[in-house]
């Protein structure tokens, strides 16, 4: 999902650095609160950010024949916000960008957006559409997740249309071509991503219910009925 | 027993699946070459543009790893932060949830 370096007119750059920054700095804001109101809340960011770390380290092949990688980003958005999400994804795409020329420092603005903010921001709405109905919380979580990892890859080919839209057709048509090559690429990822963190979650509701409780992720009703059956 | 570790299977026949597609469309397309998403992009920009890739210069500059070797030591180093982070909390919370259950059961 990262646009490379050199490769964003430095009008967009700035336009995206502008719109990256304010939602870190109150991404910054919240996680001092969320820290200050409960220390127990402290190892949970640490699984959900962990699992960005650890799967937007898996270059994984396609059936588009080119290889991309799954975010991570659902289960901190879900559990935090896309506010904070966009914290821990702006620390890893700033090592990606600094120690594997993935990205730039140019771009970081526009992937932050794309990873950080508007993918879990698409994830986190769909959890709170879905949290207080009777659809069961894996089902939530696998759907929350997997679009937050697609929505990312929709965002990137959105970012490059609009820099660099078609002679042919504009904006429209390059999207088109875009999406074909992140977001087709993405699906398969997405899908396998969404499942693999709804079975996290069941880790985390088995071990540490209580703090999922505690920051009103899930009812205890739900939360409970989710430890008998699965 | 089954019906408890369906999230378990599910996850597995997931991935499963992922790996035959991967073959499959390995074995079937033997133009794919299994680039990143990310080149394939830029490719496109240039096809767009009509610029050369070439001509896309950092605009600020950048350190690459000098060799796919090291990428991949500094990816790995990547995915192990995250894993130890992982499994330090699972750890601690196994612990947690063991010493209150002794704590009741005493």
């Amino acid at each position: 999902m990262h646009i490379m370096e050199g490769f964003l007119p430095w009008q967009w750059c700035i336009i995206w650095w502008l719109v990256a920054l304010p939602c870190l700095a109150y991404g910054v804001w919240r996680l001092k609160k969320v820290m200050e109101a409960d220390r127990e809340a402290l190892p949970l960011l640490g699984v959900t950010g962990g699992f960005i770390f650890i799967l937007s380290s898996l270059k994984l092949p396609s059936v588009t024949g080119s290889c991309s990688h799954p975010t991570g980003t659902g289960l901190s958005a879900i559990c935090f916000g896309p506010w904070i999400t966009s914290v821990i994804c702006a620390i890893v795409l700033l090592f990606q960008a600094l120690f594997l020329a993935h990205g730039g420092l140019s771009v970081l603005g526009a992937n932050i957006v794309s990873m950080g903010i508007v993918g879990p921001l698409v994830g986190y709405t769909i959890y709170r559409l879905l949290k207080d109905t009777s659809v069961n919380i894996y089902l939530t979580i696998f759907l929350a997740t997997a679009l937050a990892d697609l929505f990312t890859y929709v965002v990137t080919s959105f970012e490059l249309a609009l820099a660099y839209p078609a002679q042919v057709g504009g904006f429209a048509s390059s999207f088109v071509m875009f999406m074909a090559i992140f977001a087709l690429t993405q699906v398969p990822l997405a899908i396998v991503e969404g499942i693999v963190l709804a079975l996290v979650f069941k880790y985390i509701v088995a071990l540490k219910p209580d703090i999922l409780i505690r920051m009103k992720i899930f009812s205890e009703n739900q939360i409970n009925a989710a430890r008998g059956e699965a | 027993m089954a019906k408890n570790y369906w999230l378990e299977i599910l996850a597995v026949v997931a991935i499963l699946g992922f790996c035959a597609v991967f073959l499959y469309t390995s074995s079937t397309m033997k133009d794919a070459v299994f680039a990143g998403s990310d080149n394939v992009g830029s490719n496109q920009i240039a096809e767009l543009t009509g610029k050369p890739v070439e001509s896309f210069t950092p605009l600020v500059p950048q350190w690459e790893p000098p060799s796919g070797e090291i990428e991949a030591c500094l990816f790995a180093f990547q995915a192990a932060v995250g894993g130890i982070i992982v499994g330090g909390v699972f750890g601690y919370w196994l612990g947690q949830k063991k010493s209150l259950t002794e704590a009741k059961s005493n």
